[in-house]
């Protein structure tokens, strides 16, 4: 037998479940928008102001000693640090710029860039680094690069970020078993070919090179293919059709592809820059193709007598060709309710001191040029040659298109599990590179039509 | 035809002689009787490889040093351990997330059961469609629901609060722990808390004396879950949560891998820290889990 309940006895009990709900709302939260004042205001300039760091964990440290630095420096504003792994960080912010809840100051890189602007995310930057003591002193590319990448597409476009510092893709190589084998260092990509050969053993284990086949592998590939290619633009002289399909670079990847299983493990068909960077650490393989963040990993593993990392081979001619890698900085978030400390904090975070203590930390090359100059680049030697190869005219750089708010769709989500077939051999180099060409193409044209 | 059949299936065994030792079993028979040990223990054999190898793997690297290449872990050393639980904060993140699982686990448990009991002992003009509501809610994902969830959240001042995860874990587990308890309280007759009534008890003491006790297993499946759930839980904790004071063992691993670098041994000693008080968890209370989902399985 079964009791239909009272009214009084429901409305207990939904007063009960309330009651108990309620209690997990405990005082300590807030309303997820950072010091109370109104949104996008200017503020006081004192204060406190909240940073999202977009790699944090690892630098979760430096930043912190930076951040006590600025405290110090700067006793009536607080930052508080909030560290996002770099994995997370673009659904985080895409997020809350949705719900309203963004931070005063964040990490914005040129990969995300574009996507923030779009949303209207952003602060310009342009005249608060005009009247700043930072004008003059930022590296003149990586600006550019940014203004490139947020979204105007041209050098001259609005400024959201500004640049702390630059990676750069790096060969990483054995000297050890180059030195056993006879080898010479892998400057030319004859050279690099001829080493993945020679270093294959795959009877012992021992293979010549580690290709990127998962998560990443787009940006890899484009590095190698235009590298060997040796064109030097993305984009056609009318800015409207891509160049990756262009009958070199095809022949450029397969050439490329054609290492895989021959020169490399079978498993580097499902390798993220993780995997492929703890097998080299750990393993019997000749080279790797990754950037300076892999810089420590690579010297905790096998000290500094083991390896070395170099630019990238030079192609026919002689010439270094290389794909732009994504440069990284600090914007202000527009619904900021205290712009004025979030731009104090940007301006002392990329100061020569901290700019110079941070990228030291991180293996990348600082993005102020008094920075720059510091004895530790001339000691970290794959800083010191990306450096050079940036700066010394040597290298052509092929600049990505960051600015298209499709790019990492395109270059990830698209392409990533084609690319597999095409290792795999179930697609051809010249069907996954016309596939690639039109996707380009097509967000080219709307981009192009929508900025007029 | 017939004694073969019978020495093959069921040998017969001689009858022992008083002064004579006793005999081995013959060979075949012996090998007859571990047959089925053998076709159990085989495939188990096979299945706890590919489970072992990847933790032994994350025991190799938490135990070993950087830069070491040895199959076993050996020099030992707690470097890893002592990084992440000091210098990465899983001290503070395992806090907080014993404290999430743990508050989860009892709202969960708390409402499940009231809720749970209302659905096994009422009927009601819109039970179906609410069990049908209830349902369709397991299909949503958490992800669709960040942006709005953040919204009320911010509303009621609970963004960056640990009570934020919790009432947004208890709500997406209550569903499936309304309807595993009153499948529980279904399976306790009817009469037993009538007999209660008869003796002097009202509804909710009949239900504390009487149903209560019986529906342990239930409890213990329903909290376990819940608390595990929560404990493994990243996209809530990662979005509502923003002091790193306040993160949780997930959000706190996730933070072990940056842009273009990874810490391996820092990595898989936080993966142990992690799954340490989940492995003590179910071997606590694997007996009742069997036991509680079992009964809700066949007899809910």
């Amino acid at each position: 037998m079964r009791r239909r309940s009272s009214g009084a006895r429901r409305s207990v009990t939904a007063v009960a479940v309330g009651a108990v709900l309620a209690l997990t709302a405990t005082a300590c939260g807030d309303d997820g928008s950072g010091a109370s004042g109104d949104k996008g205001a200017e503020g006081s300039g004192k204060g406190e102001i909240t940073f999202w760091d977009n790699n944090g964990g690892v630098r979760t440290d430096i930043w912190k000693e930076i951040i006590a630095d600025f405290e110090k420096a700067n006793p009536d504003i607080d930052v508080k640090y909030v560290p996002i792994a770099a994995t997370e960080y673009q659904s985080k912010v895409d997020t809350s710029i949705q719900a309203e809840g963004l931070p005063d100051v964040g990490g914005v890189g040129a990969a995300m860039l574009a996507g923030f602007a779009a949303q209207n995310a952003l602060e310009p930057l342009d005249d608060r680094l005009g009247k700043s003591s930072l004008n003059g002193k930022l590296n003149d590319d990586m600006v550019k690069s940014l203004k490139a990448a947020g979204g105007g597409g041209a050098e001259d476009s609005t400024l959201y970020s500004v640049p702390t510092s630059a990676n750069n893709g790096v060969l990483y190589y054995r000297t050890d078993l180059f030195e056993a084998a006879g080898l010479e260092a892998p400057t030319t990509w004859d050279a690099f070919y001829e080493a993945a050969d020679k270093l294959t053993d795959k009877d012992d284990n021992a293979f010549g090179y580690t290709i990127r086949g998962g998560a990443g592998s787009i940006a890899q590939a484009l590095d190698a293919m235009y590298g060997q290619s040796g064109i030097t633009s993305f984009w056609d002289s009318a800015n409207e059709k891509t160049t990756v399909d262009d009958p070199k670079n095809v022949a450029a990847l397969e050439k490329y592809t054609g290492l895989f299983k021959k020169a490399t493990p079978a498993a580097d068909l499902n390798n993220d820059f993780t995997k492929m960077v703890a097998q080299w650490d750990s393993g019997t393989i000749g080279m790797l193709n990754h950037n300076l963040g892999s810089y420590q990993d690579h010297v905790k593993a096998l000290g500094t007598d083991k390896f070395r990392g170099i630019p990238q081979p030079t192609g026919p001619g002689g010439k270094r060709v290389q794909v732009s890698n994504p440069v990284d900085g600090l914007g202000i978030f527009k619904t900021s309710k205290n712009k004025e400390a979030a731009w104090k904090f940007i301006e002392f975070a990329t100061a020569a001191a901290q700019n110079s203590k941070f990228n030291e930390s991180a293996g990348q090359v600082p993005s102020n040029t008094d920075a720059a100059k510091a004895a530790w680049v001339a000691k970290a030697e794959p800083t010191k040659l990306a450096a050079q190869a940036l700066t010394d005219g040597s290298t052509t750089i092929v600049q990505l298109p960051y600015y298209l708010p499709d790019w990492n769709t395109i270059s990830k989500t698209d392409n990533e599990p084609a690319f597999q077939k095409v290792l795999n051999g179930s697609l051809s180099e010249k069907e996954f590179l016309g596939t690639l060409a039109d996707q380009l193409n097509e967000a080219q044209a709307e981009w192009n039509e929508q900025k007029g | 035809m017939i004694t073969k059949d019978i020495d093959t299936v069921a040998p017969a065994v001689p009858a022992p002689v008083a002064d004579e030792p006793p005999q081995r079993p013959r060979k075949g028979r012996r090998a007859w009787d571990e047959a089925p040990r053998r076709q159990i223990y085989l495939p188990l054999g096979i299945y706890l490889l590919f489970t072992l190898v990847p933790f032994y793997w994350i025991l190799l690297f938490a135990l070993r040093p950087t830069g070491s290449t040895s199959l076993v872990p050996w020099p030992m050393t707690f470097e890893h351990f002592d990084k992440v639980w000091n210098d990465r904060s899983f001290g503070t993140y395992f806090e907080n997330s014993v404290y999430v699982g743990l508050a989860t686990l009892l709202m969960t448990t708390l409402v499940a059961l009231a809720g749970g009991y209302a659905l096994a002992r009422f009927d009601f003009k819109v039970k179906r469609a609410f069990m049908l509501a209830l349902l369709c809610s397991q299909f949503v994902p958490g992800a669709l629901l960040l942006v709005p969830l953040f919204q009320i959240f911010a509303e009621l001042q609970m963004i960056n609060s640990l009570g934020s995860v919790i009432l947004a874990e208890t709500v997406f587990q209550l569903p499936l722990s309304m309807i595993l308890i009153s499948g529980f309280i279904r399976n306790v007759p009817y009469s037993l808390e009538e007999a209660a009534w008869v003796d002097g008890c009202n509804r909710f003491t009949g239900f504390r004396v009487v149903v209560l006790p019986l529906l342990r297993p239930g409890l213990i499946a329903v909290g376990s879950f819940a608390f595990v759930h929560s404990w493994n839980h990243f996209l809530f904790a990662l979005m509502f949560l923003s002091d790193q004071e306040k993160q949780t063992i997930p959000v706190g691993l996730n933070s072990l891998m940056s842009a273009d670098s990874v810490d391996l041994g820092a990595l898989a000693a936080g993966g142990i820290v992690a799954a340490v008080p989940v492995v003590i968890v179910f071997a606590f209370i694997q007996k009742w889990l069997i036991t509680g989902f079992s009964a809700g399985a066949v007899k809910g």
